[in-house]
């Protein structure tokens, strides 16, 4: 696998910009081959998967949790006072659940996620690749790609989608505590509006991109790790540039996983 | 004459250019089973670059590598993997894995390559072999805990561990003091006549030298321009050795 080299220093020109835009835009599409090639040839590595699972779960649990919490309180309480102007009160528990299971609960995951995992990746794997680490795997014969990268995407790919729906729980939660503080509402009644409101054609979206982000956040990290050149400058900025590359690649794809639904199910419109 | 079945390792013609840079060129190696060959050369005169084209990290731009009469330019990703099992390489800055233990780091090769190894036989592999380096007592400690001459002890034993038959050593004594870089060599030593491997060694420390070598070769300008015994290289006339020479004794 041969990927292209990126230009670094500190006088780079527009064209030495332009010229690293697409060499990433290259990279990572030949990474990604590279993956979808070796993903499925054993050695499958299960065990560094789960361990990179609960890492990457017990790293990130804490703030998608207060996050979710908060995400679903401050929506509570900033749509209520509108909800009951137009007389909606009673709209607001689905409100608040389709709000967040079909894009704030997924996208706020995911971009936290972004910031906690995948600049850890690209510092971890791109801290390999300056001391020689990955050069060391490579000449005891074990493919440093499918024990470092392959490893890593499946878990953040499988991971990302169980936090999003723990974190649409927490979500939906705040929002109970926000209603109840403010009106004093029913748990049962709360719940049962939220259910009620809540359809298939909400849910699987929702959950379908969390896949696609947890595999782009894997893979951002994983690419920029990999390719890290200059010593512990380069490993800075492979943990930074994997951070804003990442979040990047989520808002387009979710812009287009957002359309790909509506077409899917239109209802959704 | 060298005999063909007596070489491990054969170089023909190697070429290795970085953009318009040659650092190698038209290099020919012959290294005989249970030879220690080292290989001298002022910085950047492609002395690494040479032992991870014998590994295979490095591509020539030309030129033949044969490893056991297996080219491995010529060989695929699984043919040169096979090849790299029988192949220990001490890396400068030993490359131990931060995110492992010392047991971790030595077993690893072992989990890979001999499945059919028990973890009991794995334990048993991984303390003899820190035993070889005297360092038994660090099995459970990280690399973050040991210092320059321990991490160099623990990734020769991580090399050595499968048993493999051709050492590469890049500066296995660089950024120690005299008195480690001497018993690092010294280890080196026995453990290749314990073992029978060969090795070719990088280096510019002219003790680790004279403890190991059966042979010495010098690049210069990307050629081999001298080659011989360390004798004949430090006793020689030639100004540029002379002066090359002449500082390494004052360094050590």
């Amino acid at each position: 696998m041969k990927l292209p080299k990126e230009k670094y220093g500190k006088r780079l020109t527009y064209s030495d910009y332009i010229y690293n835009f697409f060499a990433t835009i290259t990279g990572l599409t030949i990474f990604n081959i590279e993956f979808a090639k070796q993903a499925f040839l054993p050695p499958y590595e299960i065990s560094e998967i789960k361990k990179h699972m609960v890492e990457l779960g017990v790293k990130t649990f804490g703030i998608v949790s207060i996050t979710g919490f908060i995400i679903g309180l401050v929506l509570t309480m900033q749509s209520q006072p509108v909800m009951l102007k137009f007389g909606a009160g009673d709209f607001l528990p689905g409100m608040v659940a389709i709000s967040v299971v079909r894009e704030l609960g997924p996208v706020i995951t995911a971009l936290i996620f972004a910031g906690r995992v995948s600049s850890g990746i690209g510092a971890e794997i791109g801290s390999m690749r300056v001391t020689e680490q990955i050069d060391a795997m490579e000449v005891t014969a074990v493919n440093p790609f499918k024990y470092l990268v392959v490893t890593r995407v499946i878990a953040t790919t499988m991971i990302l989608p169980i936090l999003s729906v723990y974190v649409n729980v927490i979500a939906i939660f705040g929002g109970f505590i926000a209603v109840t503080i403010s009106d004093g509402m029913n748990f049962r009644y709360y719940i049962d509006s939220v259910i009620n409101s809540i359809e298939f054609g909400d849910l699987i979206p929702g959950i379908a991109k969390t896949f696609v982000f947890g595999y782009i956040v894997g893979l951002v990290g994983s690419y920029k790790g990999y390719t890290t050149e200059g010593g512990t400058e380069g490993v800075g900025r492979a943990s930074t540039t994997s951070v804003v590359l990442s979040s990047l690649l989520i808002l387009i794809f979710d812009m287009i996983l957002v359309k790909i639904s509506l077409w899917l199910w239109p209802t959704l419109g | 004459m060298v005999m063909a079945d007596s070489r491990i390792v054969k170089i023909e013609n190697l070429t290795k250019r970085f953009e318009t840079f040659t650092v190698l060129e038209n290099i020919s190696i012959d290294v005989t089973h249970g030879e220690n060959l080292i290989v001298f050369g002022r910085s950047g005169q492609g002395k690494s670059v040479l032992l991870k084209c014998i590994i295979g990290l490095m591509e020539p731009d030309a030129g033949s590598i044969f490893i056991n009469d297996k080219n491995i330019l010529k060989s695929s990703l699984k043919e040169i993997n096979e090849i790299r099992k029988n192949i220990g390489f001490l890396f400068q800055s030993s490359a131990l894995y931060d995110s492992m233990t010392v047991r971790e780091n030595l077993a690893f090769p072992l989990k890979r390559h001999f499945t059919e190894m028990s973890s009991g036989q794995i334990d048993e592999k991984v303390r003899y072999t820190l035993e070889l380096v005297s360092l038994e007592e660090a099995i459970d400690k990280m690399p973050s805990e040991l210092s320059g001459g321990m991490k160099k002890r623990i990734g020769l034993a991580r090399s050595i561990i499968t048993d493999p038959e051709l050492m590469l050593y890049d500066e296995p004594t660089t950024g120690l003091d005299p008195i480690t870089s001497k018993e690092i060599s010294e280890l080196i030593l026995n453990l290749q006549k314990k073992l029978k491997m060969t090795s070719i060694v990088v280096t510019h420390d002219l003790i680790c030298a004279e403890i190991i070598a059966d042979r010495a070769i010098f690049l210069k300008n990307a050629k081999i321009a001298y080659e011989g015994t360390i004798k004949a290289l430090t006793d020689s006339n030639d100004p540029f050795l002379k002066n090359f020479f002449s500082h390494e004794i004052v360094k050590a």
